[in-house]
C-alpha cells in the first residue's frame, strides 16, 4: 500500500472502478437466477415494508400536492368542458335532426315496399323546401323537377313521424301541380281545392274527399244506404286516374247525415302530419292521366331558390 | 479508541444518509415530477458529500451510495456505484482544487455532474435498449434533470450543514454572495 495520499487516493480510486466494472460485467453476464440478481430481489423484500410505510406518511401530502395542481388547473379544464358540452350539443342536435330524417325516409320506403303501388312504380324523393304561406291555400314546395323526371299530376305520397294516436304518419300528401327544372309545387290534399276519389275499405263505399279551409279531409258524394263506420280505412280508389288504386288516406273520424243531403258528411283524419312534412315521395310512373275530379294542371315559372312564390293557377 | 469515534460517528452519519436517501427517494421524490423529471437524491449528496469531505470520502460514499442504490432500485448492479463513485471523487477533487467560492458553485457542479451521469446513462441506455432514444433524452430528459438536481442541491447542502450532518468547508458556510 502506497504512503503517499495521493497515490493511495488514485489506488483507492482505480480498485473502486474495477470493482465496479466487474460488478458491472457479472451483473449483465450471470443469468437471472445469479447472485446479484437475488441481492436486488433480496434488497427489494426488504424495502417493500419501508416503502409501503412511507408511501401511508406521504400519501396526505401527495394528495394535498394534486389538489393544489387539480384547482389550479380547474379553472381552465371548466372552459374546455364548456366548449365541450356546447359542441356536443350542437351535434347532438345534428344527430337527432338525422335520427328523424332517418325515420321519416324509412316510412317512404316502408311504403314503396309495402305493394300499394303497380310492380313497375318509380318514385322519386324530394325535400319540401317551401311551404304556402297562407291557411287558405295548402301546398308545398319540392326540391326536384322536370330535370328529374317529375311531371304534372303525378302521385305524391309521404311519411313523416307517427302522429299521435293510431296513425302511422304514412299516406298521400297531394299531386304535381306545377313543375320548373329542379322545383316543383304539390298540392295536398288538405287544400280547399283538392278532390280525390277514394273508397273507405271494409264497405266499399265510394266518394271523394276533399280538403277543407281548417286543414282538415271531408269526403263528400257518400251513399246514405252505405255503411259507414269510425275507424275504418280511407283509400284512393283509382277512379280518378291520377292516384293509384290503395294509397292510405286517413281514418273515418265522424259520420255526418242530414235529412236534406242524400250523402253521407265523413270527417277524415289524414295519416299524414302536414304540419311537419319534410320528405315526399313523387310516383313518376306508370304514367297518369290528368282527368276527372283529381285533374288541375298548372306551370309556375322555374325559381331555382325555391322561393315561396305562390305562383299557381289552379 | 477516543481517537475512533469521532470518525465512526461520521460513517454512522454517512451511513444514516444514504438509509434517509433510499427513504426519501422512494416514498417522496420519486413520486413528484417537477420539469418532467424526478431529482436524483443520490447523486446530489454524493456531490454534496465530496465538496464537504473530500475526493476520498466522496468517492467511497459515491461506491456505497450508488451499491445501494443499484440494489433498492434494480439497476443493472455496477452502474451507479461506477457513475456516483466517479461522482463522488470528481466534486471532491474540484473543491480540493479550486474552493468553494460561494453556493453557486455547488448549484453548478452538481448539474454538471448530473448531465455527465445521465450522459453514461443514456449511453448505456443507447449500447442495450432502443436505438435512437438518446438524443430525444436530452431535451426531454437530460437536460431539465441537470437543472432540477442542481437547484435542489444547493438548499439541500444548507441544510446538511445547518443540521451538522456535513462539515462546512473552511470556517463559514457558503454563501450565494
Amino acid at each position: 500500500m502506497p504512503r503517499h495520499p495521493v497515490a493511495s487516493r488514485r489506488v483507492l480510486f482505480t480498485a473502486l472502478v474495477v470493482v465496479s466494472l466487474l460488478l458491472l460485467t457479472v451483473f449483465f453476464r450471470e443469468p437471472a437466477t445469479g447472485a446479484l440478481h437475488s441481492v436486488q430481489q433480496d434488497g427489494l423484500g426488504a424495502l417493500s415494508p419501508l416503502q409501503s410505510l412511507a408511501s401511508r406518511a406521504v400519501q396526505p401530502f401527495e394528495d394535498g400536492w394534486r389538489w393544489v395542481g387539480q384547482a389550479l388547473r380547474a379553472n381552465d379544464e371548466n372552459r374546455e368542458i364548456r366548449a365541450q358540452l356546447e359542441d356536443l350539443r350542437g351535434q347532438l342536435v345534428t344527430l337527432r335532426e338525422a335520427s328523424e330524417e332517418n325515420e321519416r325516409l324509412k316510412g317512404l320506403l316502408d311504403m314503396k315496399q309495402a305493394g300499394i303501388f303497380p310492380q313497375d312504380s318509380t318514385f322519386v324523393v324530394a325535400r319540401v323546401i317551401g311551404k304556402s304561406p297562407t291557411k287558405w291555400q295548402s301546398w308545398v314546395q319540392i326540391d326536384k323537377g322536370s330535370a328529374e323526371g317529375i311531371k304534372l299530376n303525378q302521385a305524391v305520397v309521404g311519411a313523416t313521424m307517427p302522429v299521435a294516436g293510431s296513425l302511422s304518419g304514412k299516406g298521400l300528401v297531394g299531386k304535381v301541380i306545377a313543375v320548373a327544372a329542379h322545383a316543383s309545387q304539390v298540392q295536398l290534399v288538405i287544400d280547399p281545392g283538392s278532390s280525390v276519389a277514394a273508397v273507405v275499405q271494409g264497405t266499399r263505399a265510394e266518394g271523394i274527399v276533399e280538403g277543407t279551409v281548417a286543414g282538415g279531409l271531408l269526403m263528400d258524394y257518400v251513399e246514405r244506404d252505405k255503411p259507414v263506420e269510425e275507424k275504418l280505412v280511407v283509400v284512393t280508389s283509382g277512379f280518378g286516374q291520377i292516384f293509384p288504386k290503395g294509397i292510405p288516406i286517413g281514418l273515418v273520424q265522424t259520420v255526418g247525415e242530414v235529412d236534406v243531403n242524400i250523402y253521407k258528411q265523413i270527417e277524415v283524419r289524414p295519416f299524414v302530419d302536414f304540419s311537419s312534412l319534410e320528405e315526399v315521395m313523387v310516383l313518376t310512373s306508370p304514367v297518369t292521366v290528368g282527368a276527372g275530379v283529381e285533374s288541375m294542371t298548372s306551370v309556375i315559372p322555374e325559381d331555382p331558390a325555391g322561393k315561396d312564390t305562390g305562383t299557381t293557377t289552379p | 479508541m477516543t481517537a475512533l469515534t469521532p470518525r465512526l460517528l461520521d460513517i454512522f452519519k454517512l451511513g444514516l444518509i444514504i438509509v434517509a436517501a433510499v427513504a426519501i427517494q422512494t416514498a417522496l421524490i420519486s413520486r413528484l415530477r417537477i420539469l418532467g423529471v424526478t431529482a436524483d437524491l443520490f447523486l446530489i449528496l454524493v456531490v454534496l458529500v465530496g465538496v464537504s469531505r473530500g475526493a476520498v470520502t466522496g468517492m467511497v460514499f459515491g461506491f456505497v451510495a450508488g451499491l445501494t442504490a443499484d440494489v433498492v432500485f434494480l439497476d443493472p448492479v455496477g452502474l451507479r456505484t461506477l457513475v456516483y463513485l466517479v461522482a463522488g471523487f470528481a466534486a471532491g477533487r474540484y473543491v480540493e482544487e479550486f474552493g468553494l467560492a460561494n453556493a453557486w458553485v455547488i448549484v453548478l457542479l452538481t448539474a454538471a455532474v448530473s448531465l455527465a451521469s445521465q450522459v453514461v446513462y443514456g449511453l448505456v441506455q443507447f449500447a442495450t435498449g432502443p436505438e435512437g432514444a438518446l438524443f430525444a433524452m436530452v431535451r426531454s430528459q437530460m437536460l431539465p434533470a441537470a437543472v432540477l438536481d442542481g437547484l435542489l442541491a444547493a438548499p439541500l447542502y444548507l441544510s446538511l450543514v445547518r443540521l451538522r450532518v456535513l462539515p462546512a468547508p473552511g470556517a463559514s458556510e457558503p454563501s450565494f454572495r
